[in-house]
């Protein structure tokens, strides 16, 4: 090939902000040509939540319908000398708003109430529920003698059938107790309202928007720091221990720019790796929620006036900021790794020193405050719950940005060091993580 | 070092060194080998117009001298020059005038072949129409056109090599730094190759290229440096190491130069 000397004139320096965002974007490009990135940084936010709700809703009608068709076996016993009520059985048997004769020729919730054979003390109405036999009970309901003694109810809590016939059991005697109650009332010439001196209704008068925010405001936040490190997970790892791999170390350190513009670019892609999965988490989390919040409207009795815009506006300059504090550290340490496998199992156990401040901050009760404001992870986390419950405090937010933005610095500064060790990116063996300390204090500035 | 004075081409040395190494010293931690003295004061000059080889067997420290010179390692003690800037001092300057190419080609699997020279080109300060231009031209020269577009990952070793020496080429650097460029391709990616780097000298660029193939050696430099366990031992044409040496043969050059170093070495 002959020189060409256009070509050495038309080349220049470019400045350092430009390389950088060169260098990110080629690095984003590549990394959402990675099947892993794409699907835990963009697949999985789209269609998790969909998926997951729809799985459930799916389930809990499996679940319910399962239910609903199965039948129980109620056996009804009474202590020598207890009064033998002719209502009883008939209650059993009968579905609660459906007529009785439906009821029985009815599919669903269906009861068979199995009356014992002459009266029975405590113990053997217990040792019939726990015996033997095609025709044992799953629940048994035992009336003792003594006057004004309550009526007991023996039921196996680890038996899902004994667990239903005890359920069906209370919803179906309490019609009945009202109206004995009622008819005792009348029998003595009083009225039924004197049985119920003092009743009390209650009313929720919190805005329904702040139902939704309030429920909200426990799971977004922590869903905001853990898809944060999630979408920062991989990037991380490929932009470093993936390039060993892959052989192109050797290229990127040949860049004609200078190489803390390489080194920021790699953060910088993967801190935008990591804010599209948080957004789209954070999205796709709120859509769906609210989409089944409408749904339910009605039989929860609580409405949903959508996505809480605001506060998660509010929210995107800090959660910016939290993510390249995540990035710089995930890139750092994923640097130290001489491959991809062990890339992602040094950044395993990282990820819990977000997750485990994350969850402590989404504890009830915990609220922000100045000193809070200065802990890292928490400090985001706190600082979004009170967004999405509506409070304005203004000078905490100011301590939250302020710190996090100190945080993101010396991450990202600790992190330019940690890639910049000489060889560092042509190292095929895991750096121990006690040497990292020796390494910090001994590489040089960025060339 | 039985350094000898290059006879040939006396007008090569009124232009300044390509190239320039002095004292060049590298001594790194390996976690199991403990320290280790890969470079022990090296000694090298290339100029425009030449093509230099470094002759050496694995571990000979041909690889970590050509990291040096391409900025990607720094030396313990000792200067170098490329293209007349010092690469300590002005490492990105430096870079920008070298092409660098290795048996690995390290091109970005994920990329295309048009993306791949469009990404150095704008790195290179290229944009617009040049930047399209420069990026045609290149696939034009390199017959990449069928190609182009598809991603580097999945080329033949052959597209693979043509696209690496593109990138490398991609803004006319006056020195060449070639690791290995032949290891691992096939004969007629290997004649290429040897091609491309005889065009680069007839072009004015300064070639230093690092083989352990002595036939490679002999065919393409014009003088021959040979280094064993980070010493240069012997640098000049093949005819001036084969007077030094009283050997005919490369292969047999290189073994009495080696060995006359491990003598010395015992001697002293």
């Amino acid at each position: 090939m002959n020189r060409t000397a256009p070509a050495r004139a038309a080349a220049r320096r470019l400045p350092l902000w430009k390389a950088t965002l060169l260098v990110a974007l080629q690095e984003l490009r590549g990394s959402f040509r990675d099947q892993q990135t794409v699907v835990y940084a963009v697949l999985v936010p789209i269609f998790l939540y969909p998926l997951i709700f729809w799985l459930l809703i799916q389930g809990s009608l499996v679940i319910r319908g399962r239910a609903e068709r199965t039948e129980v076996r109620i056996g009804v016993a009474f202590e020598a000398g207890a009064e033998p009520r002719a209502e009883l059985v008939p209650a059993l048997a009968a579905r609660p708003g459906v007529a009785p004769s439906a009821a029985a020729s009815g599919e669903l919730e269906r009861v068979e109430p199995v009356q014992a054979s002459g009266t029975l003390p405590e113990h053997a109405a217990r040792a019939w529920l726990a015996s033997a036999g095609a025709r044992t009970p799953d629940a048994v309901l035992w009336l003792p003698a003594g006057e004004g003694e309550p009526a007991r109810l023996f039921y196996d809590s680890t038996r899902r059938r004994s667990r239903l016939a005890k359920e069906r059991v209370s919803e179906r005697l309490e019609p009945l107790t009202r109206r004995l109650r009622e008819d005792a009332a009348r029998a003595s010439g009083g009225s039924p309202l004197d049985l119920v001196p003092f009743e009390v209704q209650e009313a929720n008068v919190a805005p329904e928007r702040d139902l939704v925010a309030y429920a909200l405001s426990f799971l977004l936040p922590m869903l905001l720091v853990v898809m944060c490190v999630l979408g920062a997970f991989f990037p991380a790892v490929d932009l470093t221990a993936g390039e060993k791999e892959r052989s192109t170390a050797e290229t990127t350190l040949l860049l004609p720019i200078p190489r803390l513009a390489v080194h920021q670019g790699k953060i910088l892609a993967v801190c935008a790796a990591a804010v599209l999965a948080t957004a789209l988490n954070l999205a796709a989390l709120g859509l769906t929620a609210g989409h089944l919040m409408g749904m339910l409207r009605e039989s929860l009795g609580v409405g949903f006036s959508g996505l809480p815009v605001l506060a998660l506006l509010s929210v995107a300059p800090l959660a910016l900021l939290f993510a390249f504090f995540v990035s710089a550290v995930l890139t750092g340490i994923a640097s130290l790794a001489g491959s991809f496998k062990e890339g992602q199992a040094m950044l395993g156990p990282v990820q819990l020193i977000f997750i485990v401040p994350a969850m402590a901050g989404a504890i009830p009760g915990v609220e922000l405050s100045m000193g809070l404001a200065c802990v890292p992870v928490v400090n985001v986390v706190l600082a979004f719950r009170a967004l999405l419950q509506g409070k304005m405090l203004f000078a905490e937010y100011a301590v939250v940005a302020l710190s996090l933005c100190v945080y993101a610095l010396i991450a990202v500064r600790l992190a330019v060091r940690l890639l910049s060790r000489e060889g560092a990116p042509l190292a095929s063996e895991t750096v121990p993580l006690w040497r990292v300390l020796a390494q910090l204090r001994s590489s040089g500035g960025s060339r | 070092m039985s350094s000898i004075e290059p006879l040939t081409d006396a007008l090569m040395r009124d232009a300044p060194a390509s190239i320039e190494a002095r004292g060049l010293a590298k001594v790194y931690a390996d976690p199991r080998r403990g320290t280790v003295s890969a470079l022990q004061g090296l000694d090298l000059d290339c100029w425009p117009g030449e093509i230099y080889g470094l002759l050496g067997p694995n571990g000979a420290g041909k690889t970590t001298t050509l990291r040096i010179l391409a900025t990607i390692l720094a030396p313990t003690s000792g200067t170098a020059r490329v293209d007349g800037v010092d690469v300590q001092a002005d490492p990105l300057e430096a870079r920008r005038r070298i092409g660098y190419l290795s048996s690995t080609t390290g091109l970005y699997p994920r990329l295309s072949a048009r993306e791949t020279l469009e990404y150095f080109a704008r790195l290179h300060g290229f944009e617009g129409a040049a930047l399209r231009a420069r990026v045609d031209e290149l696939i034009e020269i390199f017959d990449m056109r069928p190609f182009a577009d598809g991603r580097c990952g999945a080329l033949s070793t052959g597209q693979r090599q043509k696209v690496s020496i593109a990138r490398a080429v991609l803004h006319d650097p006056p020195v060449l730094i070639l690791d290995e460029p032949t290891t691992g391709l096939d004969i007629l990616a290997s004649s290429a190759m040897i091609d491309f780097i005889e065009s680069r000298r007839a072009a004015g660029a300064c070639v230093l290229f690092s083989t352990h193939i002595l036939s490679e050696a002999e065919r393409l430099c014009d003088r021959i440096g040979v280094i064993h366990q980070g010493r240069l031992l012997a640098s000049g044409t093949y005819a001036e190491l084969a007077e030094l040496t009283g050997k005919r043969w490369l292969e047999e050059i290189f073994r009495a130069l080696v060995r006359g170093a491990a003598d010395r070495k015992g001697e002293a």
